[in-house]
Formats: C-alpha cells, structure tokens, sequence
C-alpha cells in the first residue's frame, strides 16, 4: 500500500520514530534542564549558572572552532576530489572505492588511529625519532591533545572529505554534463564553466552536505574526549562530565549544556540555508 | 577505578521481559533457604564498570559459572565506563515510579554510593541475611565507612584497594617516594610527570595526596567538611599545583584526560612515572607486555590513600532474591580467595580469613604475587583513610577552577 495513500499516511511511520525518539528525547532534555531536582518544580537555575560561567563559554568557542575548520576544510577538499574523481581514468573504480573506504570506519576508531599517528608518541614521531630527527617524544610537536585541537580537526577532515566527495560526485551525475557543455559551446573556458556553471549548481548539495558535517563535528563526544585536552573541553565533553557527576544537582546542567549544543547548531545551520535563499 | 570516562550502549535492552519487582521487606522475612527457593532459576543483573578483562572474566566466567550451577541463576553484567551511567539509570527509573527496575547489583563507591544514600536509591537491611556476612569484620571502619560515608547495611563489601605508584628500575631508579620529593623531583625533571585531570577518579585521588600532604596528615582532614579548614588548605594546594605546571608534561598547559591515557603514556616513555589505585594492574600490564619486565609498583613514606569497594543493590532492583544469593556467593571464603589469585585479579579481600574454612586459609597463606606488584603489606604500613564524599567533591571543582583552567 506504501505510496498509494495520502503522502501524510505514507510518512507517518517513519515521522513517528522521529517524533518520539528525536522529539521525545528533545522535549525531556529540554525539561530536564528546567527541573529543579527531586522535589519536582521548574527553575531558571541550571541555565543561569551554565551561561554565567566563564568555562563553558570557552569550551562554546572551541566547538565552534572545530566544527567550523573541520567543515571548511572537508568541505574544500571533498569538492575537488569530487571534481578530480568525476573524469573517467584508467582505474577510477579502485580510486573511488580508496576514496569511500574510510565511510564505514567508525569514528572512535579513526580517533585511536590518528592517536597512534600523531601523539608524540605515534608512529609519526616514532619515526622521526628513529631518523634522528628529534631525540624524545617530547620534541616531536603537540598534534594531539594541543590547544588548537588540531588532532580533532585531522579526524574530522579524514571522516568527512569521502562522505561530502560522494554527495557532490551523485549531485554531478544526476546534473550531466549538459549545463557545462552548454556553456563551453557559447565560448566559456573550462575553468569558468565550472566556476560559474557547475559550482553554482552544487551549492545546494554542499551546503546541505556541509551542515551535516557541522553538526555532527560540534556535537559529537567521542572524538574530542579522546583526542582533546583537558581545558577547555570540547562543549559535549563537558556536558557529559555534568551528567556523570556523582551530585544530582549538575543534571540540570548537564542537560542545559545539551540544550545549548542543539540550539546553536540548529540556529547556524539555519544561517547558513537562509544566506543561501538570499 | 569505579568512575571511567567513555559511552554506555545497549543497557537498556535488558529492561526488556521483567517480572514485578520482588518486595524487600517480604524476602526479608524469610529464612535463607526460603530466598534461595525464591531466587532459584532467575536472572540477576549486574552494572559494573569493565575496563579490566581479567576482571570481566571473573565476574561472567567465574562467579557466573557458579551462580549457574549450583542456584540456575543466571548472571548478566552489564559493562558501564562509569558507575555514574548506572546510578543515573536508577535515579530515573525510581523518578518515573518505575516498580521494576533493570538494575539489580552495581559495583560502587565513595560519591556514588553517597548519591544513592542520599537519595533512598539503595536497598538497605539485608546484610544480617547473608550467611557469609559473618567471615567480614564489619566493626572495622575501613568497611564500615565508604569513603567517609556511614555503610549502614546498605552495600556489602567486596575488595580493598590502595593508592600506589609506578616506575621503570632500569629507567628510574631511584623514584620519589613522599610527596614533597614527588614535588621537588618533578620539578627536576621538566616533561617527566604529569597526573590525570580531575574529574578523572585516579587524577583526583593524586590530587588529594597533595592536599592531604599539604594539610599536614590525614588526620587534619577527618570528619565532616569544615569550610574553613579546606580553604586554608586549598589555598596552599593550588599555589604547589600551580608552582609545578611549568615542570609537567607540555609545560602543564593540559593535562592528559584519563588514567587510560597516563598508562600508555608511561608504557612509551613520555613520563617515568604511573599511579594507580589497583596496583595489581601494574602486574596485569606487565604480563600483558604494556610495561616493561623492569616496571614495579611501590607506595609512598608518607602514605597512601585506601578505600573499600562494595556492591550495592537498587531500592527497585526487579531480581532482589537473587541478587542476594550473589552477594553471598561474592562474600564466599573461595570466590574471595580466587579473587586474590594474580593470575586472576589479584585484588585484597574484604573477609578475615581465619574466619574462613581451613582450605581458605592455606590458600591466603599460599598466595604468591607478581614481582611488579607491591605486597599489601608493605602498602599497608601507611595507608590513609579516604576524606568524606564532600571533602573530595570540593577537591575535585576547587582544582578544576584554580588548576585546571
């Protein structure tokens, strides 16, 4: 029968799950963080105290950080590999596939192999050490656990380069080659048919793609908590060490720091679709 | 060792097939061999904290071979990376009025075990019931206070720990062995040292050497909080910490994030020397081949902190008999004995051993250690007492607001 009802019929058990499960789980973290504690009522006070410290404003600005150079970046790279890979070579299958393989790797594990890659003491320094570059791990330079989060940002770009180079590579097959044709014929080099012809026209799919790679890049724990210094934390490392604090009372926190991750993300992501719409 | 950062999956899926919850008060009116009828043939569900695989054998292969065998009981554990994840669980259960909850033991202490006091999230009174409850000397304050906080019959012990350090001999020979040469040897040593981030379990616990040190003995610092005493204390701990960030690992403008993260980074050699609250894992690495043949565990002049570790049964705990049966199957002269064993775990026991069956005793008696670990003796010579939940809870956020920023 899938199809042939009201489209409202069709979708509803598919918007079911994302009701209850998305909005469910939305709605209870959102009234957690107003819950005053046991007794029950309502109260400002976890808001009050999580937006009035200076920590968490820190640790905002290093997620921001993050999600910002891990999106730029993978973003870039992702549409010029798109572009190298779209033109038929001799062995552009296996290339594509290198290029894919990564996708089903899961990100805790690309996190544990850029620590063996980088730390200072991977296997990075390992070798520089053994060619006598550097004579301790302590000389090799900090890419892991550094202030500028540069260990997060190399697994973020590794992750996402393949998952935004094959949402373009699909946007430019159902494209053609057509609308790039068209302009070469009225005179455009090849450089301003991509420019102007094709870039334009994948601007949607790498806005869309990119808002993705943003939010999970600000709101995901795993990477940051492996791969992140101690101070500030990444914002979702620090509400998952008030949701763990052995006193009851940082829940309310916990949960307004979750709020405030959505909230932000969901608000720069709706920046970014409306100075599209413009 | 029971708090450890990371993600928990799927414990909610054991919720799924429960019976109403077993009434407390009724199994408490009956005999022993009433409640293991009643538990014979059920489930229990245990939630503990399983970053240790040798541990996690011993729980599931051996106590749960058991506890399969002689009650047809069987034993699920459910693996947290912090007991936090569990007494959340509970909590929220009991907030929805949940009768029948998913968690039936949870191996717990200090500020958890508070929590769940605190909020009438333990089920307390039962102890009495436990026939192996006579082979533990529940007079001795080691067992009877939890990190400061009063047992109560409310938990039920299972192993003691102590505080030790670590150190290459063929690297370090001569390590520091007091605070104040810890200090001063850092401070010598520029890049060599460093100590976990509260609220890292391990990190704070080094953390409240210092200031146990800089207080003057443990003996300053016991009792209920007193405001005025910790921020004299406090004061001169943070002005020492912050004297040795320039000396530590990275110039101490971080800090690593996990004890998880000091053993790799003592295993290859970024800093000479590692700590532990379970110095049996010092051994356990070095068969495992993390640390060097050359590693060894020692404890310090001036002390080291101990604690007890214990199982706790939730207030709604669905499988209340059996959970019961397993307790005093842990409690058993021979489930503590092998416990001790260190090609097992290696951990000390909660019992009095002489209150065990002579076999039991022989085995104590006959226990050999790995060279690696220090004796529970020598250790045991200057143990401190744990400071009460409040006391370290004000630790942990004074050093992550003066320290750690």
């Amino acid at each position: 029968m899938i199809g042939r009802g009201h489209p409202w019929a069709s979708l509803a058990p598919a918007l079911c799950v994302i009701a209850v499960l998305f909005g469910g789980g939305l709605a209870l973290g959102l009234a957690g963080s107003f819950g005053a504690g046991r007794g029950g009522g309502w109260s400002f006070e976890a808001w009050i105290a999580v937006l009035s410290e200076g920590r968490v404003w820190r640790s905002l600005a290093l997620s921001l950080w993050i999600a910002l150079a891990s999106t730029a970046l993978a973003c870039g790279l992702g549409l010029g590999a798109a572009l190298l890979l779209r033109r038929s070579f001799p062995g552009q299958g296996l290339a594509r596939l290198l290029f894919q393989i990564n996708l089903t790797i899961p990100h805790a594990v690309g996190a544990l192999g850029i620590l063996w890659l980088l730390s200072q003491s991977g296997f990075l320094a390992r070798l520089a050490g053994g060619a006598g570059l550097i004579d301790g791990p302590a000389r090799f330079p900090a890419l892991t656990q550094d202030h500028f989060a540069i260990g997060i940002i190399a697994h973020y770009v590794w992750k996402e380069v393949p998952f935004i180079g094959l949402i373009l590579l699909a946007n430019m097959h159902s494209l053609g080659d057509d609308p790039e044709a068209a302009a070469r014929s009225h005179g455009a080099t090849p450089f301003a048919a991509m420019r102007l012809v094709l870039l334009p026209l994948l601007m949607p799919a790498l806005i869309r793609a990119g808002a993705i790679v943003f939010a999970f890049s600000f709101g995901a724990w795993e990477v940051p908590v492996l791969l992140g210094q101690s101070a500030p934390p990444a914002l979702p490392v620090l509400a998952w060490q008030r949701f763990t604090d052995p006193d009851l009372a940082a829940r309310p926190e916990a949960m307004a720091i979750a709020m405030l991750i959505a909230l932000v993300s969901a608000l720069l992501i709706r920046a970014a679709f409306a100075g599209r719409g413009r | 060792m029971l708090r450890m950062m990371a993600g928990v999956g799927g414990a909610l899926m054991l919720t799924a097939g429960l019976a109403q919850a077993q009434d407390g008060n009724a199994l408490l009116g009956m005999s022993w061999d009433e409640i293991v009828e009643t538990a014979r043939g059920g489930e229990v569900n245990v939630f503990m904290w399983g970053g240790a695989d040798n541990i996690n054998a011993y729980v599931s292969d051996y106590v749960g071979g058991l506890l399969e065998e002689d009650y047809d009981i069987a034993l699920n554990r459910v693996p947290l990376t912090d007991t936090a994840e569990a007494v959340n669980i509970v909590l929220g259960e009991v907030e929805a009025g949940a009768a029948a909850g998913a968690v039936d033991m949870i191996w717990i202490n200090g500020e958890n075990f508070r929590t769940m006091k605190q909020a009438d999230l333990a089920w307390c009174g039962y102890v009495d019931k436990l026939p192996n409850a006579a082979l533990v000397n529940f007079d001795n304050p080691a067992i009877a206070n939890d990190f400061g906080t009063p047992v109560d019959g409310c938990e039920v012990p299972w192993s003691r720990v102590q505080f030790a350090f670590a150190h290459d001999t063929a690297r370090t020979p001569e390590p520091p062995r007091a605070i104040p040469e810890l200090l001063a040897w850092a401070a010598a040593n520029p890049g060599r040292f460093t100590y976990p981030a509260p609220p890292d379990f391990t990190g704070a616990a080094f953390v409240r050497h210092v200031f146990t040190h800089v207080a003057g003995g443990a003996d300053a610092l016991v009792g209920p909080f007193d405001q005025a005493k910790f921020d004299e204390v406090a004061e001169r701990t943070w002005d020492i910490l912050n004297e040795l960030e320039p000396h530590l690992w990275r110039e101490g403008r971080t800090y690593p994030t996990s004890i998880t993260q000091l053993q790799q980074m003592f295993a290859n050699q970024e800093v000479d020397l590692f700590f532990t609250y379970d110095p049996a894992e010092v051994g356990t690495a070095v068969v495992n081949g993390i640390f060097p043949e050359t590693a060894r565990s020692y404890g310090l002049s001036d002390g080291t902190l101990a604690n007890t570790n214990y199982m706790v049964i939730p207030v709604n705990a669905a499988n209340k008999a059996a959970a019961l049966v397993l307790q005093n199957l842990l409690l058993s002269g021979e489930a503590q004995l092998e416990k001790a064993q260190p090609e097992i775990w290696g951990a000390a026991t909660v019992i009095e051993p002489d209150r065990a069956s002579e076999k039991v005793q022989a085995g104590f008696a006959a226990l050999e250690r790995h060279p690696s670990v220090v004796s529970i003796e020598e250790l045991g010579q200057a143990a401190l007492p744990e400071l009460q939940a409040d006391w370290t809870s004000a630790i942990e956020d004074g050093w992550i607001a003066n320290v750690g920023n």
